[in-house]
């Protein structure tokens, strides 16, 4: 009995010396190494899925939106964007947080899928899937910088002003890098976006990155840094090619049910990782597009917890087709609204532009290039050359655009002067693009040449006294955020003037 | 075989015989010690037999025996007793007193057990007496302010929350920071004690040094909390106990004063927004005036009830106890419920060379809780609709979810709520079984082998629904779908097995004596995580938990389209160690630990690590020249060592397995499309948070034990502390974990009892406690040049520092606010990044601990304990709510508002209500002081003597009142002061009052 359990023992301790690496040596399921990850083309048409999935516009409208004039205070606000409203802007703002990381996120994506490419060899027959795979890459990479550049640099015209990091490589985590100059910046997208046009197949594709998508930031960004000659080229070639909606069209195509107009947008649909409210009232955004606004759906019973500005409501036209796109009918409208007993309770501006798609409420694709886009391009390049009034005038495409979105032979507009021109220009493309996160940074490049300004309704900013921002302020540029101080301290040198 | 049957026959006649002789006489008595305290467990033995029971509570007993048997006394610590029993007598009460020469009292040190005066390490132990008859869910909780240096606070006051506890500070920034907790020999969940029942549960050690902790080494970091729960006596008769507690719970008191529905009509009137505007006085005053806090919250009851059986033969005892606990929360909707069984059953062999034991629990609990509660959620957080909900708007305005649709959303947040109680349903439940199995064979007198073989099984299962005809669900759902309720199930099981094989050896030669001991611990467990999500649920025929009514997915559409999820992850351990402790003539001791451990989390990168200590002691009491000093013990401890922390990531086993490596995922993409993403970048240098402490301390008992107490002063290192490392956001994240930098955590820890009065059994007794401790907490080489990271701290400051701007309060020129810049200069518009400073202040305790009495008289009992803790700020965003002046018109607001900045009250503390610059800086404006000091618990109660009872066969019976933070001093104005978290609208916990009544049979 005694010797047994002595041996019983003995051979228990020798199990337990014995099998200690099942314990230690534990592959944990469903993990994918790196070296893994792209294998073939098809990998490398899923990692671009995730680079498109990196890129998002909620954050801009969001910002825009609440910045300018563009939104009030809604009458189901909890306290959201208050600050945004009153032009507070600082580095430890959320907006210059969101682009900032954003942004670079999708360039590391972008990154990782070229590097990737650069191991794979395509074979035979899939050498066009390939080549459109990079292509699209390299289009979302300028996008990115693009996108970062317009908000982070002071003067897109100089190309000697600081503009942002360029990135054309998977960085180290200890590499700390500080800001190239526009020129450097500019010259990455444009070489970008030239081995995008040699790559890609598609000349045009609604939903997915196309040669004509190219071209219309090609077109974007000469316009923005004043090169209106090629800008003007390239915008009437995409406006030969994307004919303006008619009052039906624009109609659908707000509702995504039409693509008459669009060059290139982002599609959201449902179960995507865009399917969801987001964070209200916050840059960071990242849901619904129309939970920018309200918390719920579209209409009154959406708790819309922002909308319209008056200054805003008051510029619209209600024969306009964008008077139905942009105010839901559920509005409450009160004429004389400056004597309301209750101005928040009596005259409620409801945001329509994002009712939803696909059944879901509030969730609706995000245009980023419309054909109206090159419209009000080529009147600035008009506008520019001096070429105001008359036949192919700035004028005469205002009037093309009031033509189409009215549905009449409206009256041809005649300027005094470049400076009218430039105003009329901003105060189309105010009603165009409202809520389309255009208004910020057609201030800060055109506010000054147009003499227009941040102009909001008394109403609107008497309980803040934020009423009117210039274009020269400071704030038409955004800070870098104090989250990137942290890991580069370097660049706190390199801060935005005001900042 | 022949000879078992020999032994069964045997013991049948021993039995015949006991039966026999109890018909002779019964002998009672009551035991106390030297300072008339009664002495519980004593063991009483019929010399020459294995009759024997033990004395109850009470120091009473009762026994059978003849005259001129010898009944022998005996208790660990104290001198043993004989008495032979005189003709005629049948009474015999005995004072025991305390053995000199050896303290024998049983000292938990890790993996073996070593006397009082024997023992090196610094450690504390607490009887059940401590635990015992408390009202609260979790054991943990009762814990608080009882051992020195253990800081427990419970941010909820769900029945059964998890506590976070902390022993000498905090030792990891995003690691687990708390103990390791082993119940019988099984390394258990440290979060999640609900299912449990603390009535179970015999003694609590707390280790605290490295002396003690290093033997645990890849777990030990944080200290270790050893249970073990209640076992039976060998040769001890059936001994029957039951309790029942009935217990009423209520919301603690603020200091908000919060505005009535006319005051906050006539606010929102004088501001112009809400309501109120437009109102007549007379409308105002007839408005309705009803408080949302009585409504959201309630007086939860709480039964609990437990009968336990224990007894024991010559080879064998068994334990065996049921528990039923039904607690109501003070939060509508919240509840637990639990069902216990356990089994504690221990033997020997004949010759008693072969002993084993086992312990097994099954523990079973469903528990209503709501989620969201700290959220900012209008529609989910029933807390917010308590605290924030105004009072002109009543229950009697909600009809049903659909009609508030349309309406001033902000301004029905009590309404959504009350939709909310009616239309959602959340449920855990949960069923946890902790067994072990331990066995023990002495070789030789000098070698012993011995295993121990534990498991630990969590099973949750959480439900919850919303119906489609809630308010959510049509909000969300939008007007095309009118079925948009929907069901959630997750299923999480969690199993670890933990085995401890060892060889033991111990020899003594003269004054010499020498222990040591060879281990292998083998440690592993499987996590497993199943779910869905269903969208779509007709009302007709769903029942929340049940599938009848899901609406499948159809062409029309995706709005029914279910999701799925698993996950499954495992995490193992292994180490070997041995520990040798030698002693001479109980005066000098030595003990050594050295461990190796090995944990799969570092398997890429760092897998082995070693970890030690030596710990020391003099026990200068038994020295010759302290012969005849006040000193009955006096003892020097000192120790140094290591212990490692492994969870470096997360506080369970299963988070960050794998960072040494880089990993793609895959899921969701553009439109739908499923993509490939990078998910993690590799951290190739991967390795343990290692904790280095120096202990020293002195035990310590004068003037016949009156004063008894210890003192411990500790310094405390973490090094390559893993923690957040920023890095630029070209690499797709703002920052990275890695382990970098030191935390040091030096403190003190004080225990004192001192006996005031002793006056015997029929006398009157007082005894006064003190628990401390000081925790000073230190981050160093923080990693990046200015020594300073936003969120974690500064060199030389505290863990979680708060660096803000400093509010300097209301500008009395224009009712503005006012902020102190970086230089401490006074401006309206400070700059949100430079002029933020480091306040030295955080969210931990410098000081905590308790104080408090215990008195009887003659059966009579009052005992009362007040916890202290100093050194907290926290921000109070409920004040900060109440305050705001954009709330008015939505939410409530308290009477502070009301002196707000007008040019006729320009010296106030509120800006005025146009000010333009509110709410737009972050500061410290509503960083509040939570040091307090609190009623914790009290207890009074009586003890029948046994006289009264033995009529009614009846062997004890004790009635007893007991209350849970019945008072708390603190500047803190919400509802909870013990809460250490910075979020609002938080579920408080409760004060509790109980009466219960225990009885032995």
């Amino acid at each position: 009995m005694r010797k047994y359990s002595l041996i019983k023992i003995l051979s228990l301790l020798a199990f337990v010396f014995v099998g200690c690496e099942d314990a230690i040596e534990i592959d944990q399921p469903g993990r994918l190494d790196a070296d893994a990850a792209f294998q073939t083309v098809e990998d490398l048409q899923s990692g671009l899925y995730g680079v498109y999935d990196d890129t998002d516009l909620t954050q801009e409208i969001q910002f825009s939106a609440i910045f300018t004039d563009e939104l009030a205070i809604g009458f189901s606000n909890g306290g959201q964007g208050i600050s945004d409203y009153g032009f507070v802007l600082n580095a430890g703002s959320d907006a210059p947080q969101a682009f900032w990381t954003r942004w670079y996120t999708a360039i590391n994506s972008a990154n990782r899928v070229l590097e990737a490419a650069e191991t794979i060899m395509p074979a035979e027959g899939e050498e066009s899937l390939y080549n459109d795979i990079l292509g699209q890459t390299y289009a979302l990479r300028a996008f990115a910088h693009f996108q970062l550049e317009s908000y982070f640099t002071t003067d897109y015209t100089d190309d000697s002003a600081l503009g942002v990091i360029a990135l054309d490589y998977v960085p180290t985590i200890d590499q700390q890098l500080l800001r190239n100059t526009n020129g450097e910046v500019f010259a990455l997208i444009k070489s970008d976006l030239d081995k995008a046009q040699n790559l890609i197949s598609y000349q045009s594709n609604a939903t997915f990155i196309s040669k004509d998508f190219v071209l219309a930031l090609k077109a974007r960004m000469a316009a923005y840094r004043q090169n209106y000659t090629e800008a003007a080229t390239y915008a009437s070639t995409l406006l030969g090619r994307y004919p303006l909606a008619d009052r039906t069209e624009y109609a659908a195509m707000f509702a995504d049910q039409d693509n008459t107009e669009i060059i290139f947008k982002l599609e959201r649909a449902k179960g995507d990782n865009y399917d969801g409210q987001g964070s209200t009232g916050s840059a960071f955004a990242g849901g619904w597009a129309g939970a920018n606004f309200a918390f719920g759906g579209p209409d009154l019973a959406g708790s819309p917890y922002f909308e319209i500005g008056r200054s805003l409501y008051n510029a619209l036209d209600m024969d306009d087709v964008r008077y139905d796109v942009n105010v839901s009918p559920t509005s409450v409208i009160d004429p004389n609204y400056p004597d309301a007993d209750n101005y928040t309770a009596d005259d409620i501006l409801i945001v329509n532009k994002y009712r939803g798609s696909e059944g879901v409420p509030l969730m609706n694709d995000l245009k980023v290039f419309r054909s109206s886009e090159m419209l009000f391009i080529l009147a600035e390049a008009r506008a520019d050359a001096g070429t105001i009034n008359g036949a192919n005038s700035t004028a005469s495409l205002i009037k093309q655009i009031r033509d189409a979105r009215f549905g009449t032979d409206t009256e041809l507009p005649t300027y005094a002067n470049k400076a009218e021109a430039f105003g009329a220009i901003l105060d189309e493309s105010r009603i165009e693009f409202a809520f389309e996160g255009h208004r910020y940074k057609d201030l800060k490049r055109l506010g000054e040449r147009a003499n227009r300004q941040i102009t909001k309704d008394p109403l609107d900013c008497g309980f803040n006294g934020a009423c009117t921002l210039s274009p020269n302020d400071y704030r038409f540029t955004l800070p870098l955020p104090i989250i990137e101080f942290n890991g580069n301290p370097g660049l706190r040198e390199q801060q935005n003037p005001g900042y | 075989m022949k000879s078992k049957i020999t032994m069964c026959f045997a013991i049948g006649l021993l039995f015949l015989t006991q039966l026999a002789m109890a018909q002779q006489k019964t002998i009672t008595g009551t035991v106390v010690d030297q300072s008339g305290l009664a002495l519980p467990g004593v063991n009483i033995i019929l010399s020459g037999t294995s009759t024997g029971t033990q004395t109850d509570f009470d120091g009473n007993y009762s026994i059978s025996a003849s005259p001129g048997q010898v009944l022998m006394f005996s208790f660990v610590g104290l001198k043993q007793v004989k008495r032979t029993v005189q003709a005629g007598e049948v009474v015999i009460n005995l004072t025991m007193e305390l053995d000199s020469e050896s303290l024998d009292e049983v000292v938990v040190q890790g993996y073996r057990t070593s006397t009082k005066e024997k023992s090196s390490i610094a450690s504390v132990t607490i009887s059940a007496s401590s635990i015992e008859n408390r009202p609260n869910a979790s054991f943990v909780q009762t814990l608080s302010g009882q051992v020195a240096g253990l800081n427990i606070s419970t941010n909820s006051g769900q029945p059964g929350a998890n506590s976070t506890v902390n022993l000498r500070g905090v030792n990891s920034i995003n690691g687990n920071t708390e103990p390791l907790f082993i119940i019988d020999g099984t390394p258990v969940d440290e979060d999640n004690f609900r299912s449990l029942n603390p009535q179970d549960i015999a003694s609590i050690s707390v280790l605290k040094d490295a002396g003690a902790t290093a033997i645990y080494g890849n777990r030990g970091a944080n200290g270790v909390v050893i249970i073990e729960t209640r076992q039976g006596s060998y040769n001890a008769p059936l001994q029957v106990n039951a309790t029942s507690i009935l217990s009423f719970s209520t919301l603690q008191s603020n200091d908000y004063d919060a505005l009535s529905g006319p005051e906050q009509l006539g606010l929102e009137r004088d501001y112009g927004s809400g309501r109120g505007v437009g109102m007549t006085d007379a409308e105002i005053a007839a408005s309705p005036n009803f408080d949302w806090v009585d409504f959201f919250f309630r007086t939860g009851v709480t039964k609990n009830n437990t009968v336990s059986l224990s007894s024991g033969g010559d080879k064998s005892t068994q334990f065996t106890s049921l528990g039923f606990y039904d607690a109501q929360g003070i939060l509508k909707d919240s509840d637990l419920k639990r069902f216990n069984i356990r089994n504690n059953v221990a033997g020997r062999s004949e010759n008693n060379r072969f002993n084993y034991g086992s312990n097994f629990s099954i523990n079973y609990s469903t528990s209503n809780e709501p989620n969201n509660i700290g959220a900012g959620a209008i529609n989910r957080n029933y807390v917010l609709g308590a605290y924030q909900s105004v009072p002109y708007i009543t229950p009697d305005d909600y009809t049903n979810g659909a009609d508030l649709l349309p309406t001033d959303i902000f301004l029905n947040t009590p309404l959504l709520l009350l939709d909310r109680l009616k239309t959602y349903k959340r449920i855990d439940e949960e069923v946890k079984i902790i067994g072990s199995f331990n066995a023990g064979y002495k070789i030789t007198d000098d070698l012993a082998a011995r295993v121990v073989m534990s498991a630990d099984y969590q099973s949750e299962f959480a439900t919850s629904s919303e119906a489609s005809n809630s308010f959510n669900a049509l909000y969300f759902g939008g007007g095309g779908n009118p079925l948009a309720g929907n069901q959630q199930q997750y299923s999480t099981r969690t199993f670890s097995y933990n085995q401890v094989t060892s060889l033991n050896y111990g020899h003594t030669w003269g004054d010499h004596t020498l222990e040591a001991g060879l281990y292998t611990e083998y440690f592993k467990a499987h996590y497993r995580y199943f779910g869905y999500s269903a969208d779509g649920l007709d009302p007709k025929t769903f029942s929340t938990g049940d599938g009848s009514g899901f609406v499948d997915d159809n062409a029309a559409g995706d709005f029914y389209t279910d999701q799925a999820f698993a996950n499954i992850l495992n995490a193992g351990l292994f180490s070997y160690f041995t520990q040798v402790d030698y002693d001479f003539k109980t005066t000098y001791g030595l003990t050594g630990t050295v461990r190796r451990d090995a944990s799969y989390r570092f398997a890429g990168s760092d897998k082995w690590a070693t970890f030690y200590s030596v710990a020391g002691r003099w026990n200068i009491s038994n020295e010759s020249f302290m012969d005849g000093s006040v000193f009955d013990a006096l003892k020097l401890r000192a120790s140094y060592g290591t212990a490692g922390n492994q969870r470096i990531s997360g506080d369970d086993y299963f988070s960050a397995p794998d960072l040494t490596r880089n990993f793609y995922a895959t899921g969701t993409g553009y439109a739908g499309n499923n993509s490939v993403f990078l998910s993690q970048i590799a951290n190739t240098t991967l390795k343990w948070e290692t904790v280095t402490q120096a202990n020293i301390g002195l035990d310590f008992e004068v003037f016949s034990r009156r004063l008894r107490g210890s003192v411990d002063v500790y310094h405390k290192k973490t090094s390559d502390l893993f923690q957040s490392t920023p890095v630029s956001a070209i690499n797709a994240t703002t920052s990275i974990n890695a382990n970098t930098g030191d935390l040091y955590n030096k403190g003190i820890d004080l225990t004192l009892n001192y006996d005031v009065l002793r006056g015997g059994p029929e006398g009157f007794n007082l005894g006064v406690t003190f628990v401390g401790n000081y925790n000073d907490n230190e981050l160093d080489n923080i990693p990046n040049e200015s020594g300073e990271l936003i969120d974690t701290g500064r060199n030389g400051g505290p863990l979680g520092e708060y660096y803000t701007i400093r509010y300097a309060g209301v500008n009395p020129a224009n009712g503005n606010v006012l902020f102190y810049t970086k230089d401490g200069d006074v401006t309206e518009s400070p700059d949100a990044d430079t002029d933020r400073v480091w306040l030295g202040k955080n969210l931990t305790a410098e000081y905590n601990g308790s104080f408090g009495l215990n008195m009887d008289y003659k059966g009579f009992f009052l005992q009362t304990s007040w916890n202290y803790v100093i050194g907290v700020d926290r921000y109070d965003y409920d004040l900060y709510s109440l305050q705001n002046r954009d709330n008015i018109g939505q939410f409530r607001n308290n009477s502070d508002i009301l002196r707000a900045w007008t040019p006729d009250n320009r010296i106030t503390d509120i800006p005025s209500l146009t000010s333009t610059n509110v709410n737009i800086f972050d500061s410290d404006r509503y960083l509040k002081n939570a040091d307090y000091v609190r009623l914790r618990f009290a207890s009074i109660g009586y003890a029948f003597p046994r006289q009264y009872l033995e009529g009614a066969g009846i062997s004890s019976l004790r009635i007893f009142a007991n209350g849970e933070n019945l008072v708390t001093f603190s500047k803190w104005r919400g509802y909870d002061a013990e809460a250490t978290s910075n979020s609002s609208r938080i579920y408080p916990t409760p004060r509790v009052i109980s009466v219960g009544v225990e009885i032995g049979l």
